[in-house]
């Protein structure tokens, strides 16, 4: 049962109860709208971190195989000597991304232009280059995991800050809001009759002495 | 009784600054100017400037992807990020389309005509949004209008 909030009965009270309630509803609507923006969002990037998880794991699996391959072809001493001279830094181009309100993160490879690969193609297998994809595809798929797990994180907090103001608003400050202008128009009413009988009783009387 | 009224009207204030701070939240994610693609693909890092005055990172394969559906003409028409304004009712959205560019992605994306409520405004419907989303998350930018609260 809601609350009735301690206000004078009087009308300006009454008057300022009903434009509290506008202006709550109306900041519950723009709550409920971004929680279901949010949840939806939270959903897809729920559905897309498993898939990325898989893929990142399928992703790995395949580089370490080629990886294996290429350096049983090669040995591994000669193909760490080809790599050692083609090791490059990785560069992620990272930023925020707003999503009602929230910020997450965006991530993306840099990827080298000119698709050189940087070690000798003459002195070396198309092992070597499958490992070398692979391995790429494989940092890609972190990359992606990252930016996704990081996202599913700040989204769940932001659903549950969201979820208890709109409980607040929804169960607590509106039904009080409610329950008290109805509480003020029914003691209005009551005051208007209370009057209605005491003008009558007294319109009685005046008759009764004229 | 003083005391009642200031504490009540504080009450009416704090409604009234959070009302607004939501509506800021939430639209703070909006360009102050939007680029066309042509202009973005050119870029070394593209970006937009949000409205609360920092950079929103748009991915060069989902402009890699505007840019395959698109011709020549249309990359310097579609201005990026696209808007989506949500209506207040929960279950659907009007995605801007002031230029037939971003219809023809929009009908790209979901793979079917949409349905175009008036000239430049097309209704997609809640799955539809999540699939626009999906395949466009830096492109594509939700805005809360007052309008919608009315």
């Amino acid at each position: 049962m809601a609350q009735i909030m301690k206000v004078r009965p009087t009308k300006i009270e009454l008057v300022r109860l009903k434009r509290r309630l506008k202006l709550s509803s109306r900041v519950q609507k723009i709550v409920k709208d971004r929680l279901s923006i949010l949840t939806m969002e939270f959903l897809q990037t729920a559905r897309d971190t498993v898939k990325a998880k898989q893929h990142a794991i399928d992703a790995m699996n395949q580089a370490y195989k080629a990886m294996t391959v290429a350096s049983g072809y090669h040995g591994y001493v000669a193909l760490q000597k080809e790599l050692v001279a083609c090791e490059a830094d990785i560069t992620v181009a990272a930023g925020p991304r707003s999503v009602a309100g929230v910020r997450l993160p965006s991530l993306e490879l840099n990827e080298p232009s000119g698709g050189l690969r940087g070690y000798n193609l003459t002195q070396t297998s198309s092992l070597v280059d499958s490992a070398s994809d692979t391995s790429r595809e494989a940092l890609r798929a972190i990359i992606e995991l990252a930016e996704l797990q990081r996202g599913l994180e700040l989204l769940g907090a932001e659903i549950n800050r969201t979820k208890r103001i709109t409980n607040a608003l929804e169960y607590i400050l509106i039904p009080s809001l409610q329950a008290t202008i109805r509480f003020l128009a029914m003691k209005f009413e009551e005051r208007d009759r209370e009057e209605k009988a005491r003008l009558k009783r007294v319109k009685a009387l005046l008759a009764a002495k004229a | 009784m003083l005391h009642q009224d200031d504490a009540q009207s504080r009450y009416d204030r704090f409604l009234e600054t959070y009302l607004s701070g939501e509506l800021k939240l939430v639209n703070a994610g909006l360009p102050r100017a939007r680029k066309c693609l042509a202009d973005l693909l050119e870029e070394g890092q593209p970006s937009v400037l949000c409205s609360d005055g920092t950079h929103q990172m748009l991915k060069r394969a989902e402009l890699h992807y505007l840019e395959s559906i698109l011709d020549d003409d249309e990359r310097r028409s579609l201005m990026l990020p696209m808007l989506i304004e949500m209506t207040g009712s929960g279950n659907d959205a009007i995605v801007l389309c002031p230029t037939g560019a971003e219809l023809k992605v929009v009908a790209e994306v979901l793979g079917m005509e949409p349905r175009q409520e008036e000239h430049g405004r097309v209704r997609v419907y809640r799955p539809q949004l999540s699939v626009l989303r999906r395949k466009l998350k830096t492109t594509t930018q939700y805005a809360f209008s007052a309008r919608a609260l009315q």
